[in-house]
């Protein structure tokens, strides 16, 4: 009975405050992260982990709590499906586990909440991480968690094919991505040279790796720039592949691996999850994987995942010793040989688990330049609005320059969040 | 006579190409659940698997905790179903045979509750439970979905058919209130209730984002967000897990839907006709 | 269900010296439990709701929620100026003024298929339509994918046979919505036909005999006795239909994802994007112009179908 009436006059007090007029302050700014105790971690630490992760990485702590014999880890997995939900939920609830594996892209609205902890300088160092990845986890100049594993973007592409096409050691560039894609079509037979995602949801991804190699930024300081001359000629070439018929535009779901199989694909941009997805159809041996052709550089998408201590943690302190303790190169290329989730540190790439393969290495290379777009709250619409957009150039043939200027005004409308 | 069976026969024919439209997405779902993963994704689709496989169930079963999530799912939904069965019943029955200050007001509320966006009301009502300290518990899960507004319009149309003649006669009997309504209008509402509570389970049993977003352990996962635990990863989805995880699901409410629908079909019969 | 706005005379219990007032309490008594739950778990969360929809809340102030403005009517004057809102809401309005009457002509014909004088395997194609309403959507939307696949297909291969070249239904702007349509009307109707099939149970059968006798035809008979029987089922469904479908969600998330440029997002759909990207204010005001226009509909169709004496 007491909660009840507590439950109203919450609700009572939400609308007296709201009669009220009250504001936001409109914080922002650097916020400093507390040291974290010396010794070894002790009671219990709650985390919240996706898929996968989520399924191995309570047996897989157990050698963290080998370590820390006081200490307890235990892991709640939680579908990718609405992860996002949940998360915001537990925050509005003000019911959050200690540590949470937290998607990139929605990085920079959570911890735009003030609901994640600074990163302690006294544990992490910078520069052990891939920068692109560091760059996730930073919110009006603070480090919320670290990055916990990584993955980008590639052209993976069928070497038999290639070879006929007269591109045996894969496109370095611009202009051999095109005539691959072409002679892909005339000289092996292939019935789409190259797949590139038509826009719609997560297209970003895909479009704006070719921004970047072009010296494109999607944002300088606080604001975002997406109609600049660099950005409008990476669009045009990307809508070229659609109206020259070099890329298909409605291809389903689940049809890309079969064709692709069947040599009807010679090409397609994913990331390094598809070498296992290929290998299950029988493809093994017949593809490659090479970098992001190069116009300026040549710069892919970072993406992966984040993990991160939250500020109601009430285990903080053991918390950032169990991230720690995951961010340790030799426990992020365990971790890689457990999951395939690749490491967000450097120096574990030197493990002959993952230099020894010639695709991941490829990757390993790519992901030391590679950018994500700016952790603004906003993010996540602006993206959506970017797909939209990007779909009436791929599919409808509209303007490119148009596109990035209808992008650039809900950008400028609904500002960047922080 | 001859044109009667023609006629006969053709409406058959309609009936089983219907049928085939209706149930072949299911069989074929069954099917596929039994072939490797490959084979799901071929081109053409086939219908019968190249090589029956049990993987996707072994997988499934081996790597979740099923019979812990199965069981959470049931307690759930009974309680659920229970719940809406008594509460609906009791308000439907005074809104359609009892007359109390704020009647009106009260049904028309209820009424406009059903039309309300389910996603508005989401965060709040799980801060609200959050705060009431139910958050990871059972209550968490059941107490929100006890008072659906669909139950209360059901049973309170279902219950204006009644004749009041009967009611009346138990009262000149001297059968106390609550005696009346146990005794006199539950039992000719059976058919209504078999209705309520089979659509009310098969929501319940359904349901997705609030067993996800209450339970903070997954000890108190239900079957659904178990499922999507392993067949949903972050960059692709595994089909053969996806269709047995599905399989899994409907099973249970293919059984209480046989199970009660003879009176289902007699329930909505009644309401349907006032 | 003609009754569902009708007031029937209550019954008072007449053995009782004070019967108001023991009316009431008993009233009151049945209805409580109800009521309690009902607006601890519905109503608070609604008025909530309600008050975020007149701030600018976004999700970043979930941790703070009362330290938002307070922006009026703010939120729903921008929905009228937000392109793909009015999108959506063509989108949703052309989804319920097809889909309803394709759902309830789709389940009529069923029902009356099946009530033609067919005695044996009701309870099979009984339970075989009914299966779409029971199955999880996720499991619907597997198959309906493949179906409509262009290339892998079912519905383009069997077209392929009689030599047409099947297009790509969800993928092609001019096909989407409509695939959309059929799909949703495909998975719903089992569960209309099963209440139109008890409103045709229940009409006399004599009805149908001095007609023939009469000399009228079956689509007379359908027409002339039928029809004006099945109203208040007819009412009935129309109603629930016009509820679930202006609420369109489902379908278009797991099929299309509000696809291709835009072509099948419903308001629903929307709204979910816009609480996904943190915009509560934004969105619990988008929620209550639907709630409107479900309200609207709702009202629009007892005027039109509710029996006039009502």
């Amino acid at each position: 009975m007491r909660y009840r009436w507590l439950a109203v006059a919450t609700s009572a007090a939400l609308v007296a405050s709201m009669a009220a007029g009250c504001g936001r302050d409109s914080g922002g700014g650097q916020e400093a992260a507390k040291d974290v105790a010396e010794g070894k971690a002790s009671g219990e630490i709650t985390v919240w982990a996706m898929g996968t992760e989520g399924e191995k990485l309570g047996e897989f702590a157990k050698a963290f709590t080998a370590e820390n014999p006081d200490a307890k880890v235990s892991v709640t997995a939680v579908p990718w499906d609405s992860a996002g939900q949940k998360i915001t939920s537990a925050i509005a609830a003000k019911a959050t586990p200690d540590v949470s594996m937290i998607g990139t892209t929605m990085q920079g609205e959570i911890a735009k909440t003030g609901a994640l902890d600074p990163t302690p300088t006294d544990l992490f160092q910078k520069d052990s991480f891939f920068p692109g990845a560091w760059d996730t986890t930073v919110v009006d100049d603070t480090a919320y968690g670290v990055p916990w594993y990584v993955e980008t973007r590639g052209i993976f592409y069928r070497t038999d094919l290639a070879q006929k096409a007269g591109f045996p050691d894969g496109p370095k560039t611009w202009d051999d991505l095109k005539a691959m894609a072409k002679a892909m079509q005339t000289k092996a037979g292939a019935k789409w040279g190259v797949n590139l995602q038509p826009g719609k949801t997560g297209s970003w991804q895909s479009i704006l790796p070719f921004g970047w190699s072009n010296g494109a930024e999607i944002n300088s300081d606080d604001k975002y720039t997406f109609d600049t001359p660099q950005m409008t000629e990476a669009l045009t070439y990307y809508q070229s592949f659609f109206s020259e018929k070099l890329s298909p535009t409605n291809l389903p779901e689940g049809a890309l691996e079969p064709a692709f199989a069947k040599g009807e694909i010679g090409a397609f941009m994913s990331g390094p999850w598809h070498v296992g997805i290929l290998n299950e159809q029988g493809v093994k041996g017949k593809f490659a994987v090479a970098p992001m052709p190069s116009k300026q550089s040549s710069t892919s998408f970072i993406g992966g995942s984040n993990i991160a201590v939250f500020k109601d943690a009430k285990n903080r302190d053991a918390a950032w010793k169990f991230l720690q303790w995951l961010s340790k190169p030799d426990v992020q290329a365990k971790w890689y040989q457990t999951v395939s989730d690749l490491p967000a540190v450097q120096s574990a790439w030197d493990d002959t688990a993952l230099s020894g393969d010639p695709m991941l290495k490829v990757f390993g290379e790519q992901l030391k330049s590679a950018k994500a777009p700016p952790a603004f709250p906003t993010w996540t619409q602006l993206a959506a609005t970017f797909d939209v957009e990007a779909e009436k150039v791929c599919v409808g043939g509209s303007d490119p320059a148009a596109a990035l200027k209808a992008v650039q005004s809900q950008a400028d409308s609904i500002g960047t969040g922080s | 006579m001859t044109r009667d069976r023609v006629a006969k026969l053709s409406l058959y024919a309609i009936l089983c190409a219907g049928l085939l439209v209706v149930v072949g997405p299911f069989l074929w779902m069954l099917l596929s659940s039994f072939k490797p993963e490959a084979d799901i994704r071929s081109v053409p689709p086939t219908w019968w698997p190249s090589t029956w496989t049990l993987d996707h169930y072994r997988d499934l079963f081996d790597r979740l905790d099923f019979p812990q999530y199965f069981a959470n799912s049931a307690i759930v939904a009974v309680l659920v179903t229970a719940g809406n069965l008594l509460f609906c019943s009791l308000l439907g029955y005074a809104l359609a045979k009892l007359d109390f200050p704020g009647r009106k007001a009260l049904f028309l509320t209820v009424l406009g509750m059903l039309m309300v966006p389910g996603m508005v009301t989401f965060v709040p009502q799980f801060v609200l439970v959050s705060n009431l300290g139910l958050a990871n518990t059972y209550a968490g899960l059941v107490l929100p979905f006890l008072a659906g507004p669909f139950g209360v319009f059901l049973m309170r149309q279902f219950l204006l058919a009644i004749p009041d003649d009967l009611i009346e006669a138990a009262r000149v009997d001297g059968a106390g209130e609550w005696r009346i309504f146990w005794r006199v209008v539950l039992p000719l509402c059976k058919p209504a209730l078999a209705t309520l509570g089979i659509l009310t389970f098969l929501s319940s049993w359904n349901n997705f984002l609030w067993p996800l977003v209450v339970a903070t352990t997954d000890d108190k996962y239900t079957l659904p967000v178990a499922l999507a635990l392993y067949a949903i990863g972050q960059n692709r989805i595994y089909y053969g897990l996806l269709l047995a995880g599905a399989v899994v699901v409907v099973v249970p409410v293919l059984i209480v839907f046989l199970a009660l629908q003879r009176h289902f079909m007699r329930g909505i019969a009644t309401t349907g006709l006032k | 269900m003609t009754a569902a706005l009708q007031e029937r005379p209550p019954v008072l219990p007449k053995s009782d010296k004070t019967p108001r007032r023991r009316s009431r309490f008993v009233g009151w008594a049945f209805a409580a439990p109800f009521t309690v739950l009902f607006l601890v778990f519905a109503l608070l969360p609604v008025m909530a709701s309600l008050v975020m929809s007149v701030t600018d809340m976004r999700a970043t102030d979930l941790r703070t929620p009362l330290a938002v403005n307070f922006v009026g009517l703010d939120n729903y004057t921008r929905l009228f100026s937000d392109d793909l809102f009015l999108r959506s809401a063509v989108n949703t309005l052309v989804f319920v003024v097809i889909g309803v009457p394709l759902t309830i002509v789709a389940a009529l014909a069923a029902a009356n298929g099946l009530n033609s004088g067919l005695i044996r395997f009701r309870a099979v194609f009984r339970v075989g339509f009914y299966l779409p309403v029971v199955t999880s959507i996720v499991a619907i939307a597997v198959i309906w994918r493949f179906l409509l696949d262009p290339e892998a297909g079912l519905v383009d291969n069997l077209l392929g046979l009689v030599g047409i070249d099947g297009p790509n239904w969800l993928g092609d702007t001019s096909t989407s919505l409509g695939s959309i349509i059929v799909m949703a009307a495909w998975r719903n109707f089992g569960s209309l036909m099963v209440i139109f099939l008890a409103a045709l149970q229940s009409i006399p059968h004599d009805l149908y005999e001095a007609a023939t006798l009469d000399g009228a035809g079956r689509w007379q008979q359908f027409r002339r006795i039928t029809i004006p029987l099945m109203r208040p089922a007819l009412l009935f469904g129309a109603v629930i239909t016009g509820i679930g479908y202006l609420q369109l969600f489902e379908e278009p998330l797991v099929m299309t994802q509000g696809g291709p440029l835009s072509s099948t997002l419903s308001v629903s759909y929307h709204i979910y994007n816009q609480f996904g990207f943190g915009n509560y204010g934004y969105a619990a005001a988008a929620s209550y112009v639907l709630f409107v226009a479900i309200v609207a509909l709702s009202v629009m169709q007892f005027r039109l179908l509710g029996n006039r004496d009502d």
